[in-house]
C-alpha cells in the first residue's frame, strides 16, 4: 500500500494546495513585483518588447537536448522507481491473502508467512524508493544547474538594446521568479509526479490483473476527475494571472509607501496612503478567496470521483465474489487499492498546476537561454591592439549617424564625430538633445541605424583579444555588486592583485575610505553588506573603469546625482579615471566642458557647436548661452570675466594635477 | 470584510494610540524602554499579544473550520471502516440488499465529508487572510505614524517583508489551528474505534503510529539542517544571478561579462554539489519512512490477523483496522506539521511586535500652532549630528539660503526642521512655539521638509503633484491608484476645484519647470509614474517631486538641493519660478547651487565645525568669503 492513507493525502494537500495558494499570492514578493511590472498591469507590455519565450516544441527539444548527456542516471532512476512502485503493489494482495486465509478458516499459522512477504516488501520498497528519488533528483538537479548557467550565460552576453526594449524587469524576472519556480518544480513537483503517475498506473495494471472487470469499475472515476482538473485548469490560470498582478501591485505599492514613509509624512499622505494599501490588500485578499474557493470545489468534485469509483469496485468485488470470479481477499485487496489511489491521484492534479506554471517558467528560461549568442558580436569589438605608434589615429569615428528608438521619431540626425586618441571630449546640451544617445552609440549599446561607428584602428567588428575592452561606458545608474569590494572591482579586471585594486581606489581618490571599511577591501558590499554613499559607489564604477583599462572612455553623468557638494570630488575623479584615453564625457555641469580638451554642443539631435572651451565661450552661440547661465550665477560680482576661468581652473584638467 | 473594520478596536495588533499629548516636554530623551513602560504610552506589544489578537479576532472563523474540519476527518476515518463493513457484510455474505445499504451509507458519509471539508477550510483559511490583512494595514498605519520611528534601523525590503511574509505568517496560524483540532479530534476518533475493535491491536495502532512518526523525525533531523544549508546555498546562487543581471548595465561598461559569468558557474556547481547531498539524504528519509510504514502494516496485519482467525474479531474489522493503520498517520503528519507552522506563526508574531512596538522617533507635545501660521522659523543653540549650537532667525516670508560645507550638517538641519528628530541639545521654533512642543503631524501642515531625495508615488505626474496640494487631508492622489496603470489624474483638479486658496498646481508645474517637460512625457502630464518615479530621467523625477513640494503651499517650505540633475538654463529658470511662487511665504533653500542662492534674500554659510560661520546676502558671501567661493562656486 502506499506510504499514507486518503485522508492523511487529502487534508495535507489541501492545506498545502491553499497555503500555496496564498503563497503565490504574498510570497517572493520581488518576483511578482517584476512579474506584475513586466508583463504590465494591463496585460500588455506597454509596447516593450519581450525576450523570447520558446514554443512548446523548442522547450522540449532543448530538455531533451540537456538529458541526453545523463540518461544513464534517466534510465536507471526510471527503472528504480518502477520497481519500488511495482514491489509496493504487492501489499494488497498479501492482505487480501491474509483475508482470504481467515475467511477459509485455516490456521491462524498460515498468516505468519504473508506478514514476512510485507516486511520484505517494505525494505524492498524502501531502497528501491531511496535509490529511485536520489538518481531523479540528481537528474534533475543537475539538468537545472545546466540550464541557469546557461542562461545566465546567455543573459549576460544579450545585447543591452534588446534587453531595454524588453524593460530590465523581464530579465530580473526571470532570473530570480523563473529560475526559483523550475527548481521547486524540480526539487518537489518532479519526484512526486514521477511517483504519483507511476503508482496510478501501476496500481490500475494490477487492479486488471486481479480482474479486468475491477479495472472498469475503477475507471468510472476518470471521466470526472479529467473534467474536474480540465475546468479547473481554466478557471484557475486566469485567476491566478490576476492574483499574481495584484499581488505584485500590492507589493509594489508596499514597498513605495514604506521606503517613502518620510515622504508621506512630510505631505501628510498617511491616511491617503493607508487607504490605498488597505484597498490594494483587501483586493488581494479577495482574490485569494476566489482561490481557495475554487481549489476546494475542485476537492469537492475529486471527492464525489472518490466515491464513484469505490462503489463501483465494491459493487464489482460483490458481483465477482458471488458469481465465484474472485475470492473475498481478492475484492478486498481491490477496494484496498482504490483506496490507495486516492493520494497519488490527489497529488497528481495538484502538482499539474505547479507542473504548468513550471513548464510556463521553464519557456521562458530556455527562450533565452537558447538564443543564439552571436548577437553580441558588436560588444566582443575591439580595436585589435592599442594602437600606440599612430597618435594620430583618432580613436572614435563617427560618421553620418543616425538613430531613432521608435520608427520616424529620430533623436540623432546624421551625426558626425571624431575623438583623437587621448583627447577629452565635453558632450553639452539641453535635456533631450541626443547626448546619450550618442553616448550610448559610442560605446556600442545600440548600433547606428544609419551611418558608422569604428574604434581605431580597426573596425569593432574585428575579434577581441582576451583581456582588452575597447570602450568602457559609466553611467549615473550605478551597481554595487554583492560580495566583498574586491571581488567587484576584479569583475573589471579578474587578474588584478591587491596592489593594482590599491592603485585604482587611489586614482580615483576611493582609497582612503575603503581601506577604512570595516574589512578594509573585503568588506562586504551590496545587497545585504555594507552599504555605500551614492558618491562611494560612483567613485566605485570609476575605479572598475581604471582597471578596465580601455582606451576610449563614455562617461555619461557619472558624477549627476552626488549632490552639489559631492559633485566636485567626483569631478576630479572622473578626470583622473579618463587620464590618457579618449573620452567622450556628456555633462551638465559645465566645469567639465570647461576642463575639456573639446567641446561638443548637441541641440535637437544635432551636433550644433565644436571647439575649445574658450573658443566657443566669445563665439555667438548656445554654448555662449549656456555658459552664461552656468557661469553668470557663479560669477563674483564686479570681479572681472577671469575669476571664472581662474575658478573652472581650479579643477584638475584632462591631464592636470591638482 | 476587514478591510471596513476600525483599526482601533483590535486590541494591541493595532496601533492607533499617539503618545500621549501630556508627556511633558524633554520626554523624547528618554529611553526607548523607559517610554515603552512609561504609563499612558503605547502599551508594550509583544509576538504573544498580536498572536492572542489575530486568533482572537478571527475565533468564529476558526471555531466553525474547526468543527467542519472535525466533522470531514470522522468521515474519512469511516471510509477504510465502511470498505470493511461491505466486505464483511455484503461481499462475503453475498448480501444484495445489505450492499445497497451500505452504499447508501457511504454516500452518505462522503457527501458529509466533502461538504465539511469545503466549509471548514474556507472558514478557515478566511480567518487566515483576514488576519493576515488587518496585521499588513495596523503595520502599515504605524510605519507611517507622524511620530515615525518603526523604519530606521529597517531596510525598506525587509520592512515590506514583514508587512507581507510575516503577516501571513501570523494569518496561517488561523488556517494552522483549525488543522490541528481536526486532526486531533480525527485521532480521537480511530483511537476510539480501534480500541473498540479490540484492545491489544488498537494499542499496537496508537503506540506505533507515533513511534513510526518519532523515528521518521529522528530521520529528517540531519535533513532538516542539511536542507537549511541547501537553500541558502541555493538562494545564494540565486541572489548571484539576480544581481549580475541587476547590474548588467553596469557590467558591460566594464566588459566584465565574462569575470561575472565564471564567478556565477562556480556558485552555481556550488550549490549543486550542496543540492545533491541534501537530495540524497531526503530521498533516503522518504525510503525509510515507507520501509517503516511498511513494517507496521505488516505488524497490524499479523496480529490483526490471528485475532481474525481465532474469532476474536471480524473479517471486516481487519479490513477497517488496516485501513485506520494508514489513516492515523494523516492526522498525525497534520500535527506534526502544524507544529511546525505554530513555530514560524510565532517567531514571525515576534518580528511583527517589534515593528508595532517601535518606540517613536518625536513625541507629541501639548502645543498647538496659532493660526495663520506666520512662518517665522528660529534656531536656539541648536546641536545635533555635527551641528554645533546654531542660532538663526528665518523671518516670516524671506527666502534663505543655507549652505553648509559638511552635507551631514545640511541632513541634520533638515533632520530637526522637519522633526524627524528632536535636536540633542537647542530648540527649533515656530511663530514662537518650540518644535518639540508640537504634534508632528501638526507641524507638518505648517512646514514642509522636501529632502533631495523625496520619493514619488506610483500614479499621474499630475497626480503626484496635485495629491500633496491637498495632502491635509482628502485623498486626492489616488488617481491610478486601482492599480490599472490608467490615466486618471481627475482627481487632481480637487485642489483648484474646492477653492482653497493657494498655489495652482499648473503654477507650481511652471514654476519647477515641469510644464516643460511635459511635451518629452508619452503622455504629457498624464504620464505614469511607476516605481518611484524609475520611469522618469533624474532631472524629471526632481522637477516633479520640487513641483509637488511647491503645490503643497506649506506657510513654510524648506527645500533640500533641488536641481542637481537639471541643466544650467533650467536651473536658473526654475531658481525664479521658485522665488515667484513662494512670495510672501517663508522658504529656506539648503543648497551649494549658485543660480538658487542667487535669488535668496540672505545666505546662512554653516562651516566652523557645524556653526553659522556667515551671513549675508549671496553677493556679498561670495565677495567676503573664502570658504563661501569654494563651496559654491566651481
Amino acid at each position: 500500500m502506499s506510504d499514507h492513507s486518503a485522508d492523511g493525502g487529502d487534508g495535507r494537500g489541501t492545506a498545502r494546495k491553499a497555503n500555496g495558494m496564498t503563497d503565490t499570492h504574498h510570497g517572493d514578493g520581488t518576483t511578482d513585483t517584476y512579474e506584475a511590472d513586466t508583463y504590465g498591469a494591463d496585460g500588455v507590455a506597454d509596447g516593450r518588447e519581450l525576450l523570447p519565450t520558446a514554443t512548446a516544441a523548442r522547450t522540449r527539444a532543448v530538455v531533451r537536448r540537456l538529458l541526453r548527456p545523463h540518461r544513464a542516471l534517466a534510465y536507471g532512476g526510471f527503472a528504480a522507481m518502477v520497481a519500488a512502485t511495482a514491489v509496493g503493489l504487492l501489499v494488497q494482495p498479501l492482505l487480501g491473502r491474509i483475508v482470504d486465509v481467515v475467511a477459509e478458516g485455516r490456521s491462524p499459522d498460515a498468516i505468519t508467512w504473508p506478514v514476512v512477504l510485507l516486511v520484505v516488501v517494505a525494505l524492498v520498497q524502501g531502497g528501491t524508493t531511496t535509490l529511485g528519488l536520489a538518481l531523479v533528483s540528481q537528474l534533475g538537479e543537475t539538468v537545472l544547474a545546466r540550464l541557469r548557467e546557461q542562461f545566465v550565460d546567455r543573459a549576460l552576453r544579450l545585447p543591452l538594446e534588446r534587453v531595454e526594449r524588453a524593460g530590465a524587469g523581464d530579465l530580473t524576472a526571470r532570473v530570480t521568479g523563473d529560475v526559483a519556480r523550475v527548481g521547486e518544480a524540480v526539487r518537489t513537483a518532479l519526484p512526486e509526479l514521477a511517483r504519483s503517475f507511476l503508482a496510478i498506473g501501476l496500481t490500475l495494471v494490477a487492479m486488471a490483473a486481479l480482474d479486468w472487470r475491477f479495472l472498469v469499475a475503477a475507471l468510472l472515476a476518470v471521466p470526472i476527475q479529467a473534467y474536474t482538473a480540465r475546468w479547473y485548469v481554466r478557471h484557475a490560470v486566469p485567476l491566478y494571472a490576476s492574483q499574481r498582478i495584484a499581488t505584485g501591485a500590492q507589493q509594489q505599492l508596499l514597498l513605495d509607501t514604506i521606503s517613502g514613509a518620510g515622504t508621506v509624512r512630510a505631505f501628510r499622505l498617511e491616511e491617503e496612503h493607508t487607504a490605498r494599501v488597505t484597498e490594494r490588500s483587501s483586493a488581494a485578499v479577495g482574490l485569494t478567496m476566489r482561490g481557495v474557493g475554487l481549489v476546494l470545489r475542485f476537492y469537492n468534485q475529486l471527492h464525489i470521483a472518490e466515491f464513484t469509483g469505490l462503489a463501483a469496485v465494491l459493487g464489482t468485488g460483490y458481483v465477482l465474489v458471488r458469481d465465484d470470479a474472485v475470492s473475498i481477499g481478492t475484492a478486498t485487496a481491490a477496494a484496498l487499492y482504490f483506496h490507495s489511489l486516492f493520494t497519488p491521484v490527489n497529488a497528481a492534479l495538484v502538482l499539474l498546476d505547479d507542473a504548468q506554471s513550471a513548464t510556463a517558467s521553464l519557456s521562458r528560461l530556455i527562450g533565452v537561454a537558447d538564443e543564439a549568442p552571436d548577437d553580441d558580436a558588436s560588444r566582443d569589438a575591439s580595436p585589435g591592439e592599442r594602437e600606440t605608434a599612430d597618435d594620430t589615429a583618432p580613436a572614435v569615428t563617427a560618421s553620418a549617424v543616425t538613430h531613432a528608438y521608435e520608427p520616424g521619431r529620430p533623436v540623432l540626425h546624421s551625426v558626425d564625430l571624431t575623438i583623437g586618441a587621448g583627447e577629452r571630449v565635453a558632450l553639452v546640451g539641453p535635456t533631450g538633445a541626443g547626448k546619450t544617445t550618442l553616448a550610448k552609440l559610442v560605446a556600442g549599446i545600440h548600433e547606428p541605424d544609419a551611418g558608422t561607428v569604428r574604434l581605431a584602428p580597426g573596425t569593432r567588428t574585428a575579434p577581441r583579444p582576451a583581456g582588452t575592452l575597447p570602450v568602457a561606458l559609466v553611467t549615473q545608474e550605478t551597481h554595487v555588486f554583492a560580495g566583498p569590494l574586491a571581488d567587484d572591482l576584479r569583475l573589471a579586471r579578474p587578474d588584478a592583485d591587491g596592489a593594482a585594486l590599491r592603485a585604482a581606489l587611489d586614482t580615483v581618490g576611493a582609497l582612503d575610505w575603503a581601506e577604512a571599511l570595516p574589512d578594509g577591501l573585503d568588506t562586504v558590499v551590496g545587497e545585504g553588506g555594507h552599504r555605500l554613499t551614492p558618491a562611494q559607489v560612483q567613485q566605485l564604477a570609476l575605479a572598475r573603469l581604471v582597471l578596465a583599462d580601455p582606451p576610449v572612455a563614455v562617461l555619461d553623468e557619472a558624477t549627476a546625482e552626488a549632490g552639489s557638494t559631492g559633485a566636485r570630488a567626483l569631478e576630479r575623479a572622473a578626470a583622473r579615471a579618463v587620464e590618457g584615453r579618449a573620452a567622450l564625457v556628456v555633462a551638465h555641469r559645465l566645469t567639465q566642458a570647461a576642463t575639456a580638451d573639446r567641446v561638443v554642443v548637441m541641440d535637437g539631435g544635432r551636433i550644433v557647436q565644436d571647439g575649445t572651451h574658450d573658443a566657443l565661450r566669445a563665439a555667438d552661440g548656445p554654448y555662449a548661452e549656456l555658459w552664461a547661465a552656468w557661469s553668470g550665477s557663479r560669477a563674483v560680482p564686479g570681479a572681472s570675466d577671469d575669476t571664472t576661468g581662474t575658478t573652472a581652473a581650479d579643477v584638475p584638467g584632462p591631464r592636470g594635477t591638482p | 470584510m476587514s478591510a471596513e473594520r476600525p483599526a482601533g478596536q483590535g486590541g494591541p495588533a493595532t496601533t492607533q494610540e499617539r503618545p500621549a499629548p501630556e508627556a511633558p516636554p524633554g520626554a523624547a530623551e528618554r529611553s526607548a524602554a523607559e517610554r515603552r513602560s512609561a504609563p499612558g504610552t503605547r502599551p508594550a506589544v509583544t509576538g504573544r499579544d498580536v498572536l492572542r489578537a489575530a486568533v482572537g479576532e478571527q475565533r468564529r472563523g476558526v471555531a466553525v473550520g474547526a468543527l467542519l474540519g472535525s466533522g470531514h476527518q470522522v468521515g474519512e476515518a469511516l471510509v477504510p471502516v465502511l470498505i470493511g463493513v461491505v466486505i464483511d457484510r455484503a461481499v462475503a455474505g453475498t448480501d444484495a440488499g445489505a450492499l445497497a445499504r451500505w452504499l447508501v451509507v457511504l454516500a452518505v458519509v462522503y457527501a458529509a465529508l466533502a461538504l465539511s471539508f469545503r466549509f471548514g477550510a474556507w472558514s478557515g483559511e478566511r480567518a487566515a487572510v483576514r488576519a493576515d490583512h488587518d496585521l499588513r494595514v495596523a503595520l502599515v498605519r504605524r510605519v507611517l505614524e507622524p511620530g515615525g520611528g518603526a523604519e530606521e534601523g529597517r531596510l525598506p525590503g525587509a520592512l515590506a517583508n514583514i508587512t507581507t511574509e510575516d503577516a501571513r505568517r501570523v494569518g496561517a496560524v488561523n488556517m494552522a489551528l483549525m488543522l490541528g483540532i481536526s486532526a486531533l479530534t480525527g485521532i480521537l476518533v480511530c483511537s476510539v474505534a480501534l480500541l473498540r475493535t479490540s484492545v491489544p491491536l488498537g494499542l499496537v495502532v496508537l503506540l506505533g503510529t507515533p513511534v513510526l512518526l518519532w523515528l521518521g523525525h529522528l530521520l529528517s533531523k540531519p535533513l532538516e539542517s542539511r536542507s537549511e544549508a541547501e537553500q541558502e546555498r541555493a538562494a545564494h546562487a540565486s541572489a548571484v544571478a539576480a544581481d549580475l543581471v541587476s547590474g548588467l548595465r553596469v557590467l558591460k561598461g566594464i566588459g566584465g561579462e565574462s569575470a561575472a559569468l565564471d564567478r556565477y558557474r562556480a556558485t552555481s556547481r556550488d550549490s549543486l554539489r550542496a543540492t545533491l547531498r541534501a537530495t540524497r539524504a531526503q530521498a533516503f528519509q522518504n525510503g525509510m519512512v515507507l520501509a517503516l510504514t511498511g513494517c507496521l502494516i505488516a505488524a497490524v496485519a499479523l496480529l490483526g490477523g490471528r485475532l481474525a482467525a481465532e474469532g476474536t474479531i471480524s473479517l471486516g474489522q481487519l479490513v477497517a483496522a488496516v485501513g485506520l493503520t494508514l489513516f492515523l498517520l494523516g492526522p498525525l503528519e497534520v500535527l506534526a506539521s502544524v507544529n511546525a507552522e505554530m513555530a514560524q506563526g510565532r517567531a514571525s508574531a515576534n518580528r511583527v511586535a517589534e515593528v508595532l512596538a517601535t518606540p517613536y522617533a518625536v513625541r507629541a507635545g501639548g502645543a498647538t500652532l496659532p493660526r495663520p501660521v506666520r512662518g517665522a522659523v528660529r534656531l536656539r543653540g541648536l546641536r545635533h549630528g555635527g551641528l554645533d549650537g546654531v542660532d538663526l532667525d528665518v523671518e516670516p516670508g524671506e527666502l534663505l539660503g543655507v549652505v553648509a560645507t559638511d552635507p551631514a550638517h545640511a541632513a541634520a538641519l533638515l533632520r530637526c526642521l522637519g522633526r524627524h528628530t528632536d535636536p540633542e541639545e537647542g530648540d527649533v521654533e515656530l511663530d514662537g512655539v518650540p518644535l518639540r512642543e508640537l504634534d508632528p503631524g501638526e507641524l507638518r501642515t505648517a512646514v514642509l521638509v522636501a529632502e533631495h531625495d523625496a520619493d514619488l508615488f506610483e500614479g499621474t505626474v499630475r497626480g503626484n503633484v496635485a495629491g500633496a496640494a491637498d495632502g491635509t487631508g482628502g485623498a486626492s492622489c489616488t488617481d491610478g491608484a486601482s492599480g490599472t496603470g490608467g490615466p486618471g489624474a481627475d482627481g487632481s483638479g480637487a485642489g483648484g476645484a474646492s477653492g482653497r486658496p493657494g498655489v495652482e498646481i499648473d503654477a507650481a508645474m511652471e514654476a519647477a519647470g515641469v510644464t516643460q517637460d511635459l511635451g518629452a512625457l508619452p503622455h504629457g502630464e498624464r504620464t505614469a509614474v511607476t516605481e518611484r518615479g524609475q520611469s522618469l530621467s533624474g532631472g524629471q523625477r526632481q522637477r516633479v517631486a520640487l513641483a509637488r513640494a511647491l503645490a503643497a503651499d506649506r506657510p513654510v517650505l524648506v527645500v533640500h538641493d533641488p536641481t542637481t540633475a537639471v541643466d544650467a538654463v533650467t536651473e536658473a529658470r526654475i531658481a525664479t519660478g521658485i522665488r515667484h511662487v513662494r512670495k510672501g511665504r517663508t522658504t529656506v533653500l539648503v543648497t551649494t547651487s549658485p543660480a538658487l542662492l542667487a535669488v535668496t534674500d540672505r545666505v546662512v554659510l554653516l562651516d566652523d565645525g557645524g556653526r553659522v560661520a556667515d551671513t549675508a546676502p549671496h553677493a556679498d558671501l561670495v565677495r567676503r568669503h573664502e570658504t563661501y567661493r569654494a563651496a559654491v562656486l566651481a
